[in-house]
């Protein structure tokens, strides 16, 4: 039962997976790269962890997701395609003037974005606002986020990370989406932050390790939440960027792909053959 | 002339603490603020519904929009620069951006904290929030608009920014009935009107009164709304006189004189004389001197005004 369920929320992210492919086909280009490094963690968000309903998209006790890493922001509409929050034509007008899917997620625009991320930092004392907005309304809703490691220079996130602790959050999730790479290199050179678990314990932090692009794993650490009673969670999902596409795994050159008809197809076919194996 | 002083921080915390008896979901973040902005009362009254994150003022901007996200109004009082410089890009992204239903109250504004000197000074928010779109600025002028103020502003829908300083502060006008947009002539005058926003108008009033016996006749304009701008204000008596002159407790750069003169270029070109802070690291001091260092004390505005207009 549990391996069908796994293997659903493996087709989900392939599926996914399409969708993202489909959005920078219609812009020319995207952020590839941390898309498909995040999706697995989003799609088991959306699929199996996260209690929301596309029909009632702004029901007050769903489950917040925030994508602090914004420029992932195709991983979060491939995934709220695919749950049925809006129609999967609005894709195809990925990177238009005036359209409802722009390279950053907008809340104003599509139902099931919940906040304007993009610049780096934000995401995570939004959720801590959200995690307290929710717990004083007497809610059980869970707040769940997701962060670069790149992304962890950034200040902003060890106030929150202090105000969460403090706070007692433990109904709030982090996903750090661990690639090791950001655009000027491997993020242990440019600026490190490891060992990112550690500091996050630091501060009073319940911590976990897994490896992020494993959907069984993803899964597990949702089963286990929260890590411990009266502490916020921090995953620290080790992924591969570009997980999906042989060409770019791993290479921070895919962080902004603009494809050849190649290469697109390559991807196309990668994926297809994944998804007939998976639905054998 | 002689006022009767009132404590502006009493006042931000009664009214605050007398809407949150209305209203629920009105909540206080603090970054170890609150207690010295009147809100002791609301704390006691409140503790659930209280906020304190320490001094981090990037973590309480965000933390007051997550709140907002759920329906909370929120209400962040602290010193003013680092409500507004300090954390500019949350509020930029998360308060604007987002339009999300935060009250933010930037104390302290202007020199108040004289003695402190510029890391203190609150010269530049007007300028600051000004440049984010659809966000409502306050800069009442006497303690019956900071009340009138305080209470518009908690129950309007959408994001503020209202500066204030926290020491006394005169009551001027006998109502406390406040409208966001709109400015009003306290003073008709036809040789030049003075505009004016924010605690330093108590010297433009005075100023007034002493051109007049000079035989000058100012029309004094009060404008404790910034944005949305009252235009059709600023047009009439920019018709009506031909020559404005601006003052404010706030650099002349980007303020209520940049906002008028952005006006008086589109709907009725006139000079404008802008009153305010120069573009300088001024020096701490008591504040009558940092005030009448650069000409907004009584004297020092009559004086431009005199000469603006021969």
């Amino acid at each position: 039962m549990k391996m069908d369920k796994e293997k659903e929320i493996k087709l989900s992210a392939a599926k996914c997976r399409q969708n993202i492919l489909r959005m920078i086909k219609a812009n020319g280009s995207g952020h590839l790269g941390p898309a498909y490094s995040c999706i697995d963690i989003v799609a088991a968000l959306y699929f199996y962890g996260m209690h929301v309903d596309p029909a009632a998209p702004n029901q007050k006790d769903r489950d917040i997701f925030l994508l602090s890493a914004g420029h992932k922001g195709m991983a979060q509409y491939a995934a709220l395609a695919e749950a049925g929050f809006f129609d999967k034509s609005i894709l195809d007008t990925f990177g238009q003037f005036k359209c409802r899917v722009p390279g950053h997620p907008d809340m104003h625009k599509l139902p099931g974005i919940e906040a304007n991320t993009g610049s780096l930092g934000h995401g995570l004392n939004l959720a801590c606002g959200i995690a307290l907005g929710k717990r004083q309304d007497g809610l059980d809703s869970r707040v769940f986020v997701i962060t670069g490691d790149g992304e962890l220079a950034e200040g902003s996130n060890w106030e929150a990370a202090a105000v969460a602790a403090h706070y007692k959050l433990d109904h709030l999730t982090v996903f750090v989406d661990h690639n090791g790479l950001q655009i000027s290199g491997n993020t242990r050179d440019v600026m490190s932050f490891e060992p990112v678990a550690a500091h996050f314990a630091g501060f009073g932090w319940a911590v976990k390790e897994i490896v992020g692009n494993d959907v069984g794993q993803i899964m597990a650490a949702i089963d286990s939440l929260p890590l411990e009673k009266g502490k916020p969670n921090l995953i620290v999902a080790n992924t591969i960027k570009g997980k999906g596409f042989s060409k770019a795994e791993g290479q921070a050159g895919y962080h902004y792909w603009k494809p050849s008809d190649e290469d697109m197809a390559l991807a196309e076919k990668e994926l297809e053959d994944y998804i007939a194996e998976l639905e054998k | 002339m002689k006022y009767e002083m009132f404590d502006a921080k009493k006042i931000i915390g009664d009214v605050t603490l007398a809407e949150a008896d209305v209203n629920s979901s009105l909540v206080v973040v603090s970054t170890d603020s609150a207690p010295r902005t009147g809100m002791g009362d609301f704390i006691r009254k409140y503790p659930g519904r209280y906020y304190e994150v320490g001094i981090m003022e990037q973590g309480a901007i965000g933390v007051s929009v997550g709140l907002a996200t759920t329906g909370k109004v929120p209400v962040f009082c602290a010193p003013a620069p680092f409500v507004t410089a300090r954390p500019f890009e949350m509020f930029k992204i998360d308060v604007g951006y987002m339009h999300q239903n935060v009250k933010a109250i930037g104390r302290n504004c202007g020199f108040n904290y004289s003695d402190l000197g510029p890391t203190h000074y609150g010269l530049e928010d007007m300028a600051l929030v000004r440049l984010i779109p659809d966000v409502v600025v306050l800069a009442p002028i006497d303690a019956s608009q900071l009340k009138g103020a305080m209470r518009a502003m908690l129950r309007y829908d959408g994001p503020v920014y209202l500066r204030i300083g926290t020491g006394p502060i005169p009551k001027i006008f006998e109502k406390a009935e406040f409208e966001i947009g709109k400015g009003s002539v306290v003073r008709e005058g036809k040789d030049v009107a003075i505009i004016t926003t924010g605690e330093i108008s108590v010297n433009v009033f005075a100023a007034a009164e002493k051109l007049a016996s000079e035989g000058i006749d100012a029309m004094v304009i009060a404008m404790p709304t910034v944005v949305p701008l009252d235009e059709a204000i600023i047009e009439k008596a920019a018709k009506a006189t031909g020559k404005i002159v601006v003052v404010e407790e706030h650099y002349v750069v980007g303020g209520l004189g940049s906002a008028v003169c952005e006006t008086c270029a589109r709907l009725a070109p006139v000079p404008v004389r802008r009153l305010g802070v120069p573009q300088t690291y001024l020096s701490a001091g008591p504040y009558e001197d940092l005030v009448k260092c650069c000409g907004l004390d009584t004297d020092g505005i009559a004086g431009s005004v005199r000469e603006f207009i021969r």
